[in-house]
């Protein structure tokens, strides 16, 4: 089976369990660490001391945090488990919620949960909300509103750049992110700039022609 | 704007079938005096191109979806799945899952209920079937799973981590029984019973038809015989919202149901049944949908488990399958064995075909359209029938049933045109009455230059090698009665349009703010829609392409009923004209000379402003499209890669309500047959019973890269003032245009999808055909 994590066999904290959550746990604490030398953990069941930090490098992590995220420019608190995505983060635990990201695979295969990290687009179902302390993150939400589209977000709307509107933002999002680094891309680079967002319902000739048209005006 | 026109009689175009092939036939009608839509090319809204109304929420990640609601105490439920394709469930013990903080309830465990196929229809009459029986199972000491992946329990608790801990906590004890996941293995003699309903056969007859002896002896007439069998593999819908819903049930005698469903009406009666409410007690929100393609009608095993979880917990229960559940419990399209033997003559003369047909449908029945589809055969005989495997019941998919019976059909009529040394679109032409498809096939053909097709298929110089292939397809996309919609126009100007229909991603909300905008000569950001609720009129649910036509009707009648009530208070201040006299256009109200705004005119209505009703006009609408597919491919011999160059799409529509909604459907269907034709398949390991492609990461859905160009064209040459749906038509023709095209452009001709680099080579290396 390609995915462990929810066959609900396997008992929970045996030593050899190899699920892909219990396997993030260990890197998330790795990464809890560095989150908690940037002052960033505003409170945690371990201390931020060196020992800790060495001991948690060992050892699993469980329990709540207290975490800071720099969201669409707001510093917003927010308790997850060691565990808990940024996916997770941002759709189940801040409150009020970001669910501009959609949660489609949870596994990195389709791009819906696409979010920037300091500028750079990245899956975050795959990222670890501990992980994503003391980074800049913009969601989808935060590239413009309803009422103030952003140049992408224009495009995508005059060009019918979305049907359903599930992967949507997770196209926005890539999209945006490229023509920030691109911005006068041929369609071959939009199309493989895109080449990690899936969309069932088939926009993806509108997807392309409203990034063209939004690198032109940008 | 419309007349009400005295004649008590009026003639009318409608689509009839005659001799097998379906034409417009003038008939005359009773008037009712309704509004018309007018010539096509005369609209200001209609017929254009709309942006979607809903785009700027959805751009900007503001529309709430379903799996995007989140209630004050909300609970996160999951289901515990089967992990054997055929067992019986001996114990299920959760009372370590109880234990764990925050876990808040578990249902299916300790219940008689027995669960059974993701499809409430088929695991109510599984189950009605096995009390019938004498409850032989219920005795044997447990329920029966039937496919891996059918759910045996389920949870519910604070957090999506606590109750994935929870599902982990769960022990089940299964005692295994034999299985079957291949049709072959299913047809053979001795192989284990499917279905526990002692009734159902795994091989079920569903029709005979046509003249078996009549077609035998016709087989000696014909100049060429091609006998061929084809196979397609069961598909995934693959919505990337997934299946659920948010039962908010907190105790007490009413509930809300969230739903991602295509049919806002088909919830509140199951939901009522599951929480032991009043149907009129539940409601129904689809707010915004994230696809459907068929898959998500009534409210689904997902959905009674939440309700059971919300009822145990007296909390709302949020409970949306993951990936995973949703390749294994959430239905597919059935997989499809055709076995043909057809003939045809010198002239271009398809004069016999015999065709046995097998729906690989799983617990269901699955679906085919009887051949010879929509060719004429002088003559023919069907055998139809369903084979049974322990697989997850097949569901409706986008056009059931004809993306498969066309791949067949047309890999089969190009296989007998290239035997016969004709032009494959001649070829076409000459079986095809309906001159719609000729006309189709004339522009498709001008569009893409069919003239620069491969002369000899696999022909030219080189490891790449192009070339193309047509095919045809029809669907209906009628309306019916169904619909009631509301319009209001309040004293302030504002507009409001209502009727609990769902917008699955299709454009309802635009083309419903459309109808009414244009008929009162407003913008369409001047008209508000409400959709998605079971409070407001009843709406059909979205399958069969029929929403368009049942919704525009209903809308169309609202707004003219509006109109006719605005006008006749406006109308005084008008110099005392008519109410059919006065004038709606360019935000002005106008009749004998003068002008008003729409505004000022509106402050003529009463403090309540004024609510119009609107039913369903049958003349508003109509049934039958045709639509034909150009592909060109390019064949990497070497590595058997193939990449789709180009495919053009000529659709007729009747009226098309929006231009570029309409176009992206088109380009919609086009994607997803690209994805049957060469990517996507569920893999099935026979020996143990399981999926071995539950994710994508291993079943390929087409991506950014793989997209050719696509020139979706609505064919104007359709006059019929009716509006028809699209949305399932637009997948069919493109199946066997991109089949053949492989074929034309390597020579190797794939009876199987999906068409994969192994396929190609083993054809190659045998020097043009596969099996
Ligand atoms: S949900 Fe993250 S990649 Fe699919
Ligand atoms: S718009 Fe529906 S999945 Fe992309």
């Amino acid at each position: 089976m390609a995915d462990e994590r929810d066959e609900g066999r396997r008992k929970k904290n045996l030593p050899h369990d190899p699920s892909r959550r219990r396997f993030l746990k260990g890197v998330g604490v790795a990464g809890a660490g560095a989150a908690l030398a940037e002052h960033l953990l505003l409170k945690s069941e371990a201390e931020p001391t060196a020992s800790a930090l060495a001991d948690a490098s060992t050892r699993p992590v469980e329990g709540a945090l207290n975490l800071a995220l720099d969201v669409n420019g707001q510093r917003r608190s927010v308790s997850v488990e060691p565990r808990t995505t940024l996916l997770g983060a941002l759709r189940h635990n801040l409150d009020p919620p970001l669910t501009g990201p959609k949660l489609v695979c949870d596994m990195g295969t389709c791009g819906a949960c696409t979010v920037l990290m300091d500028g750079k687009p990245v899956y975050s179902c795959l990222v670890l909300a501990v992980d994503a302390a003391g980074k800049r993150l913009t969601t989808v939400e935060g590239l413009g509103s309803p009422e103030n589209l952003s140049g992408v977000q224009k495009a995508f709307v005059e060009h019918d750049g979305l049907m359903c509107g599930f992967c949507t933002p997770g196209f926005v999002t890539t999209v945006s992110a490229y023509l920030k680094k691109n911005p006068n891309p041929t369609l071959a680079e939009v199309r493989e700039a895109c080449k990690g967002n899936f969309c069932r319902c088939g926009t993806y000739p509108r997807v392309f022609e409203a990034a063209l048209a939004a690198s032109k005006k940008t | 704007m419309q007349q009400q026109t005295p004649a008590k009689k009026k003639k009318v175009k409608v689509p009839r079938v005659v001799g097998g092939v379906e034409t417009m036939v003038e008939i005359e009608v009773d008037d009712e005096g309704g509004p018309e839509w007018g010539p096509n090319d005369k609209h200001t809204l209609l017929n254009h191109r709309l942006t979607r109304v809903d785009a700027p929420v959805k751009v900007s990640g503001a529309a709430l979806y379903t799996h995007d609601r989140r209630l004050p105490g909300m609970l996160y439920g999951r289901v515990v799945r089967s992990p054997h394709a055929h067992a019986r469930v001996l114990r299920v013990d959760a009372s370590a899952a109880r234990r764990i903080p925050g876990v808040r309830a578990v249902v299916g465990a300790t219940d008689e209920e027995v669960v059974e196929g993701s499809n409430k229809a088929a695991g109510e009459a599984a189950k009605k079937n096995r009390t019938e029986a004498g409850g032989a199972e219920a005795a044997a000491g447990g329920k029966v799973v039937l496919f891996a992946g059918q759910p045996v329990a389920a949870v519910a608790a604070d957090t999506p981590e606590v109750a994935e801990d929870a599902v982990r906590a769960i022990r089940v004890e299964y005692e295994v029984l034999p299985h079957v996941v291949r049709a072959e293995d299913s047809m053979k003699e001795g192989a284990p019973k499917v279905t526990p309903d002692p009734n159902e056969q795994n091989v079920e007859e569903r029709e005979k038809r046509g003249d078996a002896a009549k077609t035998e002896a016709a087989f000696a007439q014909c100049d060429v015989i091609v006998e061929a069998e084809y196979r397609t593999p069961i598909l995934h819908h693959s919505c990337l919202e997934t299946h659920g819903n948010v039962v908010e049930y907190r105790g007490g005698d009413a509930a809300t149901v969230y739903a991602s469903t295509q049919g806002t009406f088909t919830i509140p009666s199951d939901a009522a049944q599951e929480l032991g409410l009043k149907e009129s007690a539940v409601t129904a929100i689809v707010e915004h949908m994230g696809g459907g393609f068929g898959s998500k009608f009534g409210i689904g095993i997902e959905g009674m488990l939440a309700c059971q979880l919300s009822k145990q917990a007296k909390a709302p229960v949020h409970l949306m399958l993951t990936r995973k559940d949703e390749f294994l419990l959430a239905g597919n399209r059935s997989g499809s064995w055709q076995k043909f033997k057809a003939g045809a003559t010198r002239d271009g003369r398809l004069v016999a075909l015999r065709a046995t047909q097998y729906r690989l449908g799983g617990l269901g029945r699955g679906s085919q359209a009887g051949q010879p589809y929509i060719y004429t055969a002088a003559n023919f005989y069907r055998e139809v029938f369903s084979v049974h495997t322990h697989e997850d019941a097949s569901r409706a998919m986008r056009a059931p049933g004809h993306p498969q019976a066309n791949f067949a059909m047309e890999s089969l009529m190009d296989e007998l045109a290239y035997k016969l040394g004709i032009d494959p679109l001649e070829f076409r032409k000459k079986n095809l009455k309906d001159t719609a498809y000729h006309r189709q096939l004339d522009r498709g053909a001008r569009e893409i230059g069919w003239e620069r097709r491969n002369r000899t298929p696999g022909g030219g110089a080189g490891a790449l090698k192009r070339g193309m292939g047509c095919a045809v397809g029809t669907w209906g996309g009628g309306g019916n009665n169904q619909c009631k919609v509301d319009v209001t126009v309040a004293r302030d100007g504002s507009v409001t349009v209502a009727v609990g229909s769902q917008d699955l991603g299709t454009g309802t909300r635009t083309l419903t703010r459309a109808i009414v905008a244009e008929e009162l000569g407003l913008g369409i950001n001047e008209v508000a829609e409400r959709i998605g609720d079971s409070r407001l009129g009843n709406a059909n649910s979205s399958g069969g392409s029929t929403t368009s036509a049942s919704l525009s009707p209903s809308v169309k009648d609202a707004a003219t009923n509006a109109r006719l009530a605005v006008a006749a208070k406006v109308a005084p201040l008008l110099g005392g004209a008519k109410p059919e006299e006065v004038k709606f256009a360019a935000g002005q109200v106008s009749a004998g000379g003068k002008t008003l705004a729409w505004k000022q005119a509106c402050a003529a209505l009463p403090s309540a402003g004024i609510t119009a009703h609107g039913e369903w006009k049958s003349n508003l609408q109509a049934s039958g499209v045709h639509g034909a597919c150009f592909a060109e491919v390019e064949v990497d011999t070497e590595t058997g890669h193939v990449r789709a160059v180009k495919m053009v799409q000529v659709q007729d529509v009747g009226l098309p309500l929006n231009r570029l909604a309409v176009e992206s459907q088109i380009n919609g269907g086009m994607i997803q047959s690209l994805g049957m034709v060469l990517y996507e398949g569920r893999v099935m390991d026979a020996q143990l019973g399981l999926q071995l492609n539950p994710g994508f990461g291993d079943y390929k859905l087409p991506g950014s890269l793989e997209i050719p160009e696509l020139v979706p064209l609505i064919d104007d040459e359709d006059k019929r003032e009716a509006v028809i749906g699209v949305g399932e038509a637009a997948i069919i023709p493109s199946v066997g245009a991109l089949a053949n095209a492989v074929f034309n452009a390597c020579g190797v001709r794939v009876r199987e999808l999906p068409i994969t680099p192994d396929k190609i080579l083993m054809g190659l290396t045998k020097g043009g055909q596969t099996a």
